[in-house]
């Protein structure tokens, strides 16, 4: 029931998030659940996509989500965010990399920077983590081929492009008849002419 | 949803009068049009400034961050409430570090009131839940009081000096020299040029000897005297051992601790209008009972 904090202003964050913090297995504690989450978000930044267990991908997936939303409001000239992004990628080209590439991405985004899909379970599968969830965590605007099947290109097979063939054999078929009956009338009528 | 979804070409044909023929493929594909495009640029304006600069001077209006315990209803019409409720009385913008002198019906005794100067040490929950504490020395003994700031009771809230300290909460007073928290009951108001900034008191305070109510030493205090030389090894030690250097970095733990930029212009531009009509009233109000104070006449 405490008062909201103020100093700090940030923006909405576009994911579902949960009301408190996973702990992550670790002997260290905090410290060592944030090392383990500045390694998956290093990963994350610099592949655009990785596989790995649900758990610790939804929690890096915020800090992910922070950062990038951070960097569009600071800028590169702001030192505390600079920071901040210092600490959270372990790599320092990766660094360049949020700010000249990922915030000119993400700069007329709307909705999340990341999406998180469903994974296949490895089979057979090391029996301590046999029911752990597995997860795809991606950026947007990725250059690999897209995770769920791509449906703008032209199918056939969709029930309204069936139906539309149908229709043109119709009309084809329609329209060849209309011109043979035409052609039918004009013979007719150069023979009576003939005739006259 | 068929016209929206696709390009549609069409051609008339003479021979079957009036009909239509799409002769494409559809994609299964939304492509938006420029309309739709326009208005997702109109979204995404920036919320302005004067309204979340309101943050710092009303941040009872904002609701308390955890989500479990959040309901947009309640929190509404408890706005609603703390706006009528400032309509009978000027609640003064007023900081930690601020000493305000405040005047309050007895309960226990009909028509009599109790009045209390002191500085504000804590401003906490929110809502009409919203409570303030103040601490004066009086006689040599430390006293502090509780208020919650819409309560009904309250007659007067007077802002005596307007400041603010290094830090959110004071309550380290408790433990500091009883001089830094020793206030003249009968001291009279500072009063500040309107439209300037709120200056800020840097004082730091010096502690008494053990023992201590809290371990102020690792709270990382701004206002306070360096407070090693208080510290036997043990404790210095513990220092070392529960100090967290990394939290300033964990995004997520800040991001739930606040109200984000969009929620709280939702909230500030709700309330924007009525409460500067509220202040406006009140500035009237004083305005007019200045007025009346007149010059003693000499008589004969």
């Amino acid at each position: 029931m405490n008062q909201a904090e103020v100093t700090k202003l940030m923006s909405q964050l576009k994911i579902a998030l949960k009301p408190r913090h996973r702990n992550l297995k670790t002997p260290l504690g905090p410290e060592g659940r944030l090392d383990k989450l500045r390694q998956t978000v290093t990963a994350l930044i610099k592949y655009e996509r990785i596989e790995l267990f649900y758990n610790r991908a939804d929690e890096a997936r915020g800090y992910t989500e922070r950062l990038v939303s951070d960097a569009l409001r600071y800028g590169d000239t702001h030192k505390p965010m600079m920071e901040m992004a210092d600490y959270w990628l372990l790599e320092k080209q990766l660094v360049h990399k949020l700010f000249k590439v990922l915030c000119p991405r993400f700069e007329n985004e709307n909705g999340s920077v990341t999406k998180m899909f469903n994974a296949p379970r490895v089979y057979p599968a090391d029996p301590k983590r046999a029911y752990f969830k597995r997860v795809v965590l991606e950026l947007k605007g990725n250059p690999y081929p897209t995770i769920t099947p791509d449906s703008s290109y032209r199918n056939k097979n969709l029930i309204h492009n069936v139906l539309l063939d149908a229709a043109m054999k119709d009309f084809y078929a329609e329209k060849e008849r209309q011109q043979q009956l035409l052609e039918q009338e004009q013979t007719l009528n150069s023979v009576e002419e003939s005739k006259k | 949803m068929l016209r929206k979804i696709c390009k549609v070409n069409l051609i008339q044909n003479n021979l079957i009068n009036s009909q239509y023929v799409i002769f494409r493929h559809l994609s299964a594909k939304a492509e938006l049009n420029e309309a739709a495009e326009s208005q997702e640029k109109k979204k995404t304006k920036k919320p302005k400034k004067a309204l979340t600069d309101m943050r710092f001077k009303y941040p009872e209006f904002l609701p308390q961050p955890d989500n479990r315990l959040r309901n947009p209803v309640l929190e509404r019409i408890m706005r609603k409430d703390m706006l009528d409720r400032r309509t009978q009385i000027n609640i003064p913008e007023f900081y930690v570090g601020s000493i305000l002198k405040l005047t309050i019906s007895d309960p226990h005794s009909q028509g009599k009131t109790n009045s209390f100067v002191g500085i504000c040490i804590q401003r906490d929950r929110t809502g009409l839940y919203s409570k303030f504490a103040l601490r004066n020395v009086i006689d040599h003994q430390g006293i502090e009081v509780m208020y919650d700031l819409y309560d009904p009771a309250i007659l007067k809230i007077e802002v005596l000096k307007l400041e603010k300290r290094l830090d959110d909460k004071l309550i380290y007073l408790k433990d500091a020299l009883p001089e830094y928290s020793t206030i003249d009951v009968n001291m009279e108001p500072e009063i500040l040029a309107e439209g300037g900034n709120i200056p800020v008191n840097d004082t730091v305070v010096k502690m008494k000897p053990f023992p201590w109510m809290q371990k102020w030493e690792r709270q990382g205090l701004k206002g306070v005297e360096d407070l090693d030389k208080h510290l036997n090894l043990w404790r210095k030690q513990q220092k070392v051992k529960h100090d967290s250097p990394w939290d300033k970095y964990d995004l997520m733990k800040e991001y739930r601790k606040t109200i984000t930029e969009e929620e709280q212009s939702e909230i500030f531009s709700e309330i924007f209008n009525r409460i500067n009509k509220i202040n406006e009233q009140h500035k009237q109000k004083a305005k007019a009972a200045r007025r009346t104070i007149s010059k003693p006449q000499n008589i004969g």
